[in-house]
């Protein structure tokens, strides 16, 4: 039982240590042969593949303040009376 | 289920020496999700001719992104704001030198990326961590005990949440996960601007995604035992 334990979880870490390639590579995860057998690595990678769906939905939810408009304007504006200057 | 998380080969040469055309190259994850915008290309040519009017509404065509992008970046709004600024100014020297080889949001992100990754050099940020391995599952994955069955994100986590979780990852995990996930650029790409290894990349946003379902996972739990 012990030895069998071990066994199973050096599979999960043999897994789990290529995953990042896996994750990259072109053959799909549900062929990975661990998954069909192991109920947590299965949900890790659930997991882990909806947290990167979501990441895709989050959009760009905030405006920078009008400040940043006002400081961009005067340093074009004194970058132009500079130049007027010069010439 | 079908592996979704790769669009194109990341393992691909970084740099394939090609006429650059937009016909021809493969249209970029980070290209698709930023469709042109109405009305811009006339502000884009206007604004070369120096029409200090069109670069205002160029700038508030793109004003949301470019800031949401540092500070996901950054995850401090004051700095978000200063390199927001940094990068429009960038901006406006350079525009010039835009040829349309590709979309201009994607052009101008990039801008904003390596001010951002300039800014965090300057203060003498380590981006990428070269010594760390991927230690399987210490706190991170599933225990054997765990019952993670019973505990899948899948469906649980709202924006807000996600928003959350991924301010609360360390710098270097956040920077590759904004990029890679949320922001759609590839691993070659990455490594580039990051001055790593691809596969560091990759190792990089494993574990950031995995330190996200340890956190969300924790909000899960919290929310359960309250
Ligand atoms: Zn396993």
């Amino acid at each position: 039982m012990t030895n069998q334990t071990t066994n199973a979880s050096k599979e999960c870490s043999k897994f789990q240590q290529q995953l990042p390639e896996f994750f990259d590579s072109e053959v799909s995860m549900s062929d990975q042969p661990h998954l069909k057998t192991c109920a947590n690595c299965s949900a890790l990678v659930r997991d882990l593949e909806y947290i990167a769906v979501q990441a895709k939905l989050l959009l760009p939810i905030h405006d920078p303040s009008p400040v940043v408009w006002q400081n961009i304007q005067s340093v074009l504006t004194k970058n132009l009376h500079n130049d007027e200057q010069k010439s | 289920m079908k592996n979704t998380l790769r669009t194109t080969d990341a393992n691909a040469p970084a740099a394939p020496v090609q006429p650059l055309t937009t016909e021809a190259r493969p249209v970029q994850q980070h290209q698709r999700r930023n469709p042109p915008i109405a009305g811009e290309l006339t502000a884009i040519s206007q604004a070369q001719q120096g029409d200090g009017a069109a670069f205002e509404i160029l700038y508030n065509m793109h004003k949301r992104r470019v800031y949401s992008l540092c500070l996901r970046m950054l995850g401090n709004v004051a700095e978000a704001e200063d390199l927001t600024q940094e990068a429009f100014l960038q901006l406006h020297r350079k525009i010039s030198t835009f040829r349309g080889d590709s979309a201009f949001s994607t052009w101008l992100h990039r801008m904003a990326v390596n001010v951002v990754l300039m800014h965090l050099r300057k203060k003498g940020l380590q981006l990428v961590s070269l010594e760390e391995t991927l230690e399987p599952t210490q706190e991170d994955g599933p225990r054997k005990d765990f019952g993670t069955r019973d505990l899948t994100l899948s469906g649980s986590i709202d924006r807000v949440t996600l928003e959350r979780a991924v301010e609360e990852l360390p710098p270097g995990y956040r920077m590759v996960f904004v990029l890679h996930d949320v922001e759609g650029y590839e691993h070659n790409e990455i490594a580039g601007m990051l001055q790593c290894s691809i596969g560091n990349s990759k190792s990089q946003l494993h574990k950031a995604r995995m330190r996200l379902r340890s956190l969300l996972r924790q909000n899960m739990g919290g929310r359960a035992g309250a």
